[in-house]
Order: C-alpha cells, then sequence, then structure tokens
C-alpha cells in the first residue's frame, strides 16, 4: 500500500524534472547557444536528460498502474541494442563540429536537436532497462574512448572548427568532453556497483 | 528476430543522419561544407551597397560584373590585430605575384570591411599601410547592415563578437567569375592556389567579359 502511494509521487518527481531540463535547454537557447562548450556540454544533454527522465516518470506511472511488464513495442529492442545503437550515433553525430554550427543556421538540424534529443533520451532510459551490464560496458566504453578522442583533437586543433565559435571556447568544449569520458563512467560505476559486484563474482 | 529488423533499421536512421550531415562524409566542418558548396553551384553575389576607399558608392554585385576580371574577393576590418594582418601581408604578396605576372587585367584583388566602424578614410589609411595598388586592389566597406548580413550569408562569413572589441571570422580567398559569382574558395595558405584557379576561372569566362567592359565604356 505504502509504496503504491510513493510511486506517483516519483512519477510526479521525474516529471518536474523532465519539464525542467527542457525549460532551461530551451529557455536559455540564445545564452546557451552563445558558447561552444554550453552548447555541447549544457544544452545537448540537457535535451538528452528531458527524454531520460520523461521515460523515467512514465515507467514509474506504469509501475503505479501495476502494468510492469514492458509493452510488445520493446520486443523490437531486445537488450535495448537497437537503441543504444541509434543513440551511440546520434552521440557520435553531435561531436561533428559541422552539427553544432548548422544547428544556429539550419532549421532541420535545429528541429532534430530540440525534438530527437529528448526522444534519444528516451530511448536510451529505455533501451538501459532492458539492456544488461555488459551491453551497457560495450556501448559506454564506446561512447567514451570517442568522446575523449575527440575532445583531444579539439584542444590540438590550432585552427577554429566551428564557425559561430571562437578558438577559446573550442579548447574548452574539448576539455569537458575529455572530462565527460571520465566522470560519466565514474557515475556509471556508482549506480551500478551491486550489479557489477554480482556479475563479477559469479 | 524483430529485434534484428531493429537494429538494421537503427543502424540506417543513424548513419543515414550522418551521411546527411557529414554531405555524404566528405566534410566535417561548416566551413569545409561552404568550399565544397560553392565548387559545386556557385552562387550569384546580391546586389549591396558598398563604400569605396574614394567615397564612392557602388553596388557590389554589379562592380564585380562590370569590371571584366575575376576577382580573388577576401573580408576584414581595419582594426583587426591577428586573422586579417595575417590575411593582408598574404594578399600583399598576391598583389606583387599578380604584378611580376602581369595578370592584373585579367585578375583584381578586392577585400571588403564588415565592421560599421570602418569609413573611406580608414579604408584609405589600411590601403596605404598594406601598399595597394589601386589599379589591382580595391578596397571597400558595406554601408547598410542587412545588406552586409545578405552577403555575408552568402559568402558564408560568420563574423563572431570576441573580447576587446575584435571579431572573429573564417577566412579565405573568395574567387569571384566576371559573371559575379562566387565559383571558389581557396584557404589563406594557399595563394599560389588561389591564382591558378582564379587565371583558370577567368580565362573560361574571357569571352563575354571584355566585351561587356567595353560597352560600359562607350
Amino acid at each position: 500500500m505504502s509504496t503504491s502511494e510513493r510511486k506517483p509521487a516519483g512519477s510526479m518527481a521525474w516529471g518536474i524534472a523532465a519539464l525542467a531540463c527542457l525549460g532551461v535547454a530551451v529557455g536559455l537557447h540564445a545564452r546557451l547557444t552563445a558558447l561552444m562548450s554550453l552548447h555541447m556540454l549544457v544544452q545537448i544533454p540537457l535535451l538528452v536528460l528531458a527524454g531520460l527522465c520523461a521515460e523515467q516518470a512514465w515507467h514509474a506511472r506504469r509501475l503505479a498502474a501495476g502494468s510492469a511488464r514492458p509493452s510488445a513495442a520493446w520486443s523490437y529492442n531486445e537488450y535495448g541494442i537497437p537503441g543504444l545503437l541509434l543513440v551511440s550515433l546520434v552521440g557520435a553525430g553531435w561531436m561533428i563540429p559541422k552539427a553544432l554550427d548548422d544547428a544556429l543556421t539550419d532549421w532541420r538540424v535545429a528541429a532534430f536537436k530540440y525534438l530527437g534529443l529528448p526522444f534519444c533520451g528516451w530511448l536510451l532510459r529505455a533501451s538501459l532497462r532492458r539492456s544488461n551490464v555488459v551491453i551497457k560496458l560495450f556501448f559506454l566504453g564506446n561512447f567514451c574512448w570517442m568522446s575523449a578522442i575527440v575532445g583531444m583533437i579539439y584542444l590540438d586543433q590550432p585552427i577554429r572548427l566551428c564557425n559561430a565559435y571562437l578558438q577559446d571556447d573550442q579548447d574548452w568544449s574539448g576539455r569537458g568532453l575529455i572530462a565527460l569520458a571520465i566522470v560519466l563512467p565514474s557515475c556509471w560505476l556508482l549506480v551500478e556497483l551491486k550489479p557489477i559486484w554480482r556479475f563479477l563474482n559469479r | 528476430m524483430r529485434w534484428v529488423f531493429a537494429l538494421v533499421l537503427a543502424f540506417a536512421a543513424g548513419l543515414g543522419a550522418l551521411y546527411g550531415l557529414t554531405g555524404g562524409f566528405t566534410v566535417l566542418t561548416a566551413e569545409e561544407a561552404r568550399r565544397q558548396d560553392v565548387a559545386r553551384a556557385p552562387r550569384a553575389i546580391p546586389a549591396a551597397e558598398v563604400l569605396a576607399k574614394d567615397g564612392r558608392i557602388l553596388d557590389l554585385g554589379q562592380d564585380l560584373r562590370r569590371d571584366g576580371r575575376v576577382a580573388i574577393v577576401n573580408f576584414f576590418y581595419t582594426r583587426c590585430l591577428s586573422l586579417c594582418l595575417a590575411q593582408g601581408s598574404v594578399t600583399e604578396r598576391l598583389q606583387q605575384a599578380i604584378e611580376a605576372r602581369g595578370l592584373q587585367d585579367r585578375i583584381r584583388l578586392v577585400s571588403i570591411s564588415f565592421d560599421v566602424r570602418d569609413r573611406a578614410a580608414d579604408l584609405d589609411r589600411y590601403a596605404v599601410r598594406m601598399g595597394a595598388d589601386p589599379g589591382i586592389w580595391q578596397f571597400m566597406t558595406f554601408v547598410q547592415p542587412a545588406q552586409r548580413d545578405a552577403a555575408l550569408a552568402l559568402f558564408g562569413i560568420t563574423v563572431v563578437p570576441a573580447p576587446l572589441g575584435e571579431f572573429e571570422h573564417n577566412a579565405a580567398f573568395h574567387i569571384v567569375t566576371p559573371d559575379g559569382r562566387l565559383a571558389r574558395i581557396v584557404d589563406l595558405d594557399e595563394p599560389g592556389l588561389a591564382l591558378t584557379a582564379a587565371e583558370a576561372l577567368g580565362g573560361a569566362g574571357r569571352g563575354a567579359a571584355p566585351a561587356g567592359r567595353e560597352m560600359s565604356g562607350s
């Protein structure tokens, strides 16, 4: 009884978090796209987080309603592999400097940013829920080395890669991407300590 | 097995998006994309009022068409302390090369300021500093901000305000054919290539251009 009362509250909290992420990312878009580092490392992650939190809210609601069984549509997303692959490719795309420039000048890329990224966040959370620790490790590992290498390339470039952004800012984006490659797996380790421990001691 | 279908679909969608973004896996930056686009499809220069260093007001598109020569165009602002100085000295050497090879009847240099603070006197001072020969190297500055923005957009120049009143901007040699079309963009590091490309593009359009020049003179 007490759990079923708590679930809708959890759903509400996740919903509010999702709206807050989306609100900040869209509401402050002028401020957030003024700098390459903020655009790449704050606005884009916020849009993904918005989708992620929204899925979490939706899931909590479904749990509370008692329909914990995954819906048929997700059997297309076995172990979350198709979903994680798509999210990885999208993640790789947003590390290309042209994507950041085009998001400011091309409405199609901008539309993909504001609509596609929350969708990717949703897909990411739903896929993670269906995957296991080995698959998560594979995709996370892939994303992190990519992020670190791209970060180093950004730091290394003597020329500007984005026409809309300054060189200094490019260096900060590079440092940010390298930091992301360290912070992300650390957070994951903290969250998944128990399943990893279980997996290692099997 | 439905998930295999989904996997293939996800892979195709992701790769398709990357293909679209990178112009078929050929470019990674907006600058590369701009150069490739221009080489594939030359762009007609729009009408824009510009102020010359002698105080005359010209129309940029018309001036580029009327002259009859290929123009190697670049963008700058006179207060620049970084990139434009390098660009200016490379352009100065390009001027020397044009003189040395006797190409002044076929190729000219045009430097256009995007800074609203630059007036005729600023251009004149800059031209003297650069040792510009008025017959080969002309200076202009935009008069109306809206026309400037449209022209810069067509050329694909993005100007970003930087600290200390400076601007950061993408710089290159823009080759405009005598029919007033932006036909090629060449890197600042390759003035020789800019000259060769200008010669080649001028050779293609030479039949019609001098006739137009005579007509405007008569």
